[in-house]
């Protein structure tokens, strides 16, 4: 159907007079934030020292987070703890996945247990975790010397390392149901007459799911890793419930960094600077991700 | 049209109803009686307390009123509130309950009053408290209630408490040897404030400073690392304080004590009350307070808490509200407090007389000659930055991520570069 040339612009002009409102609803809730964190990040901005005023210093805040340690250790904390939460979920999440695909009686209770982790808040199931890792006598530590695995067990948040055991394993217990539940969706897409044919060909239950299900799972398995690492990269509530950051800073992401900036410090320009750089580093993952997940579907 | 018009004649009288509110909420006290507002601690038995006080203040000085603000408890939460209400120049609330660190960076940024003009008589105060609510030599706050760090000590372990870091850690020892109790002493290690009180304790006790009388950074001093080193050598080499003090506060500290397993505790007054209570603790009347032990070269030092009552600086009513602040801390209310809900009086004179023997639980002899030990915070607009710092290196150190010296000096560069940047530089 073709439209005279002026009922068109008639037409776009409607078309934009309502798109306006939502339009006007992004820019004020999305884009007018943004700009203006990015504005207050070029300024000096201590709430606790008007006699500093509000100067304009340029990239001072920026030149100041590159040269804080404390800025860079918090980034390295926060890939890792990305790259190591997301992974295991994937995995953890995949078997779990296979396993609840299943049809069998009893399913969907299983299906809902399955998923009671991820109903809980995050501070609580934090405290749990922290409350099972935390004094000697923990549950953590009763279990370890019971199976007789360590003799002296671990005092485990003042060990920089050893701290990241329970952070991780808070993480991972409550999300990776989130991640299950994407890939099952993921699975039930998966037309069952490939397996069929699979099966009349001879293929056995390895097979079918290195050859059949992974591949064609793949899509739902990226989405799922793009979102939980976008998701990751902001941790903040288990750490912040469950070490505060501590030992020292050993455990401290870029969110609570920047948290502590921003509302203890009250510095509000050099977090901002902050903020836009996790804004920034989040958005070019997801940038990534994206141009990845196309190349997929391009193949 | 028939059905518009009670729809449009409804959201008439909504709006109308939404204009009155915001009237009267606007015209508060501007036609009526005079308000003044107050903004503190409210919860339970402090509530009661400060409602009683202001009903007696209101008799007296007809037609004031006074409201009183309810604040969050925390302290971080408070102190993020009163910077944006001042940061606004908000008048409201008239007078302000402040932490005893936080008065400089109020006092320097221009929020509360200078009390100078009203000639505040501050010679009766405890020379430490005194000394917290000044900046720039002028004062800027009443102190209100007192709060000391003291160690608790078992009376069943030992006939008297040691006076030297050298004779608590013999002690502790042969108690944990002698099977009765599992921990020699437990105090506040986790990364937070609590961790900067229990180091200038000891950091007292080596004759060491964090900023000397000039202002300048000293934290890496000798004295210092000597004070930093006995902390960590009681976990990692006498064994006498458990590594699970690097994430306890006051009340696992106070559970520890309570439960029997500590010779010694470093904590607040606020436990004495509690570990009394037999229902509850097993330590009840087995225990007593005395100042904390002194180190080579220095004096035993109780670090200083407690609160201060300051007048905001935009406050429509500033005679009004300093009238208050004067009252509340007149030695009659500070009496009252201590029997109501045990905080120490902030005046040195009280302690002398009979009446504060029958409000607290601790004796009043001993608890002036603990708190006449008390040792101010640095008084600075950057408190708190600074203690951030502090509890960083200190907790890096403790956990063995650093070594006393290095991380001390780490913490003093640090600190150095705040002042600068914020043109605070000892001159």
């Amino acid at each position: 159907m073709f439209l005279s040339r002026p009922r068109s612009t008639a037409d776009t002009r409607l078309a934009w007079l309502f798109a306006a409102p939502a339009l006007g609803v992004i820019t004020t809730i999305a884009a007018f934030p943004v700009v203006w964190t990015f504005w207050e990040s070029l300024h000096l901005h201590d709430l606790r020292m008007p006699w500093l005023a509000r100067p304009f210093v340029g990239a001072a805040n920026y030149r100041e987070a590159i040269s804080d340690p404390r800025a860079w250790s918090a980034l390295a904390h926060t890939i890792a703890f990305t790259g190591g939460t997301v992974t295991l979920e994937l995995g953890v999440g995949l078997v779990l996945a296979l396993a609840l695909s299943r049809t069998r009686p009893g399913i969907g209770v299983l299906r809902t247990a399955a998923l009671l982790p991820w109903a809980i808040p995050t501070v609580v199931a934090a405290l749990v975790w922290r409350f099972i890792f935390e004094s000697p006598g923990g549950f953590a530590n009763a279990l370890l010397s019971k199976a007789g695995l360590m003799e002296a067990a671990p005092a485990w948040f003042s060990d920089p390392y050893a701290a990241w055991v329970p952070i991780v394993l808070a993480d991972v217990w409550r999300t990776t149901p989130f991640m299950a539940l994407l890939l099952l969706a993921g699975l039930q897409s998966i037309d069952p007459s490939l397996y069929e044919a699979a099966a009349l060909d001879g293929a056995g239950q390895l097979r079918q799911t290195i050859d059949i299900t992974l591949p064609l799972l793949r899509p739902a398995m990226l989405a799922a890793v793009v979102f939980r690492s976008l998701d990751a990269f902001r941790v903040f509530d288990v750490v912040y419930v469950m070490t505060g950051g501590g030992p020292g800073t050993a455990t401290e992401p870029l969110s609570l960094f920047a948290f502590r900036v921003l509302f203890r410090d009250l510095r509000f320009g050099y977090g901002a600077a902050l903020s836009v750089l996790v804004f920034v580093v989040s958005f070019s993952l997801a940038l990534l991700w994206l141009r990845l997940t196309r190349l997929n579907e391009e193949e | 049209m028939a059905l518009r018009e009670p729809v449009l004649r409804a959201s008439i009288a909504c709006v109308s109803i939404l204009a009155a509110v915001v009237l009267a909420g606007s015209c508060r006290g501007g036609s009526g009686a005079p308000v003044l507002t107050i903004s503190g601690s409210a919860v339970g038995r402090e509530a009661d307390l400060l409602q009683r006080q202001i009903a007696r203040f209101e008799a007296a000085h007809p037609p004031l009123r006074i409201e009183i603000q309810p604040t969050p408890d925390a302290s971080d939460d408070r102190h993020q509130l009163y910077v944006q209400w001042l940061n606004a120049h908000a008048d409201d609330p008239d007078v302000l309950q402040l932490d005893v660190v936080w008065t400089a960076e109020f006092a320097a940024a221009g929020w509360i009053l200078d009390l100078e003009r009203f000639a505040p008589a501050l010679s009766d105060f405890f020379p430490a408290a005194a000394e917290s609510v000044r900046w720039n030599s002028r004062p800027y706050a009443l102190p209100w209630f007192v709060d000391v760090g003291m160690l608790y000590w078992r009376t069943d372990l030992m006939a008297e408490p040691p006076r030297t870091f050298t004779e608590l850690a013999g002690i502790a020892a042969r108690s944990i040897a002698s099977g009765r109790v599992p921990y020699g002493l437990v105090w506040q290690g986790a990364r937070y404030e609590g961790l900067v009180t229990v180091f200038l304790e000891y950091l007292s006790g080596f004759g060491g400073r964090i900023l000397d009388e000039r202002g300048a950074v000293a934290v890496d001093s000798d004295a210092a690392v000597g004070a930093l080193t006995m902390m960590r050598d009681q976990i990692v080499a006498q064994k006498i304080v458990p590594s699970a003090v690097l994430t306890w506060q006051e009340e696992q500290v106070r559970f520890a004590f309570q439960n029997a397993q500590a010779a010694f505790m470093r904590n607040w007054p606020y436990a004495y009350p509690l570990l009394e209570d037999a229902a509850r603790s097993r330590v009840a009347g087995r225990f007593a307070v005395a100042a904390m032990p002194a180190g080579e070269g220095g004096a035993s030092g109780a670090a200083l808490g407690g609160s201060q009552l300051a007048v905001n600086a935009y406050s429509d009513r500033p005679d009004a509200a300093y009238a208050l602040v004067a009252y509340l801390t007149e030695p009659a209310q500070m009496l009252e407090r201590a029997e109501a809900v045990g905080q120490f009086p902030a005046r040195e004179s009280l302690y002398g007389k009979g009446p504060l023997a029958a409000a607290l639980a601790i004796d009043p002899a001993a608890a002036r000659e603990i708190i006449s030990r008390a040792v101010v915070r640095p008084v600075t607009p950057v408190y708190a930055e600074l203690s951030e710092i502090l509890q960083i290196h200190l907790h890096r150190v403790l956990t063995r991520q650093e070594e006393p010296r290095p991380g001390l000096r780490e913490a003093a560069d640090a600190m150095r570069r705040l002042f600068n940047r914020t043109r605070l530089a000892a001159s």
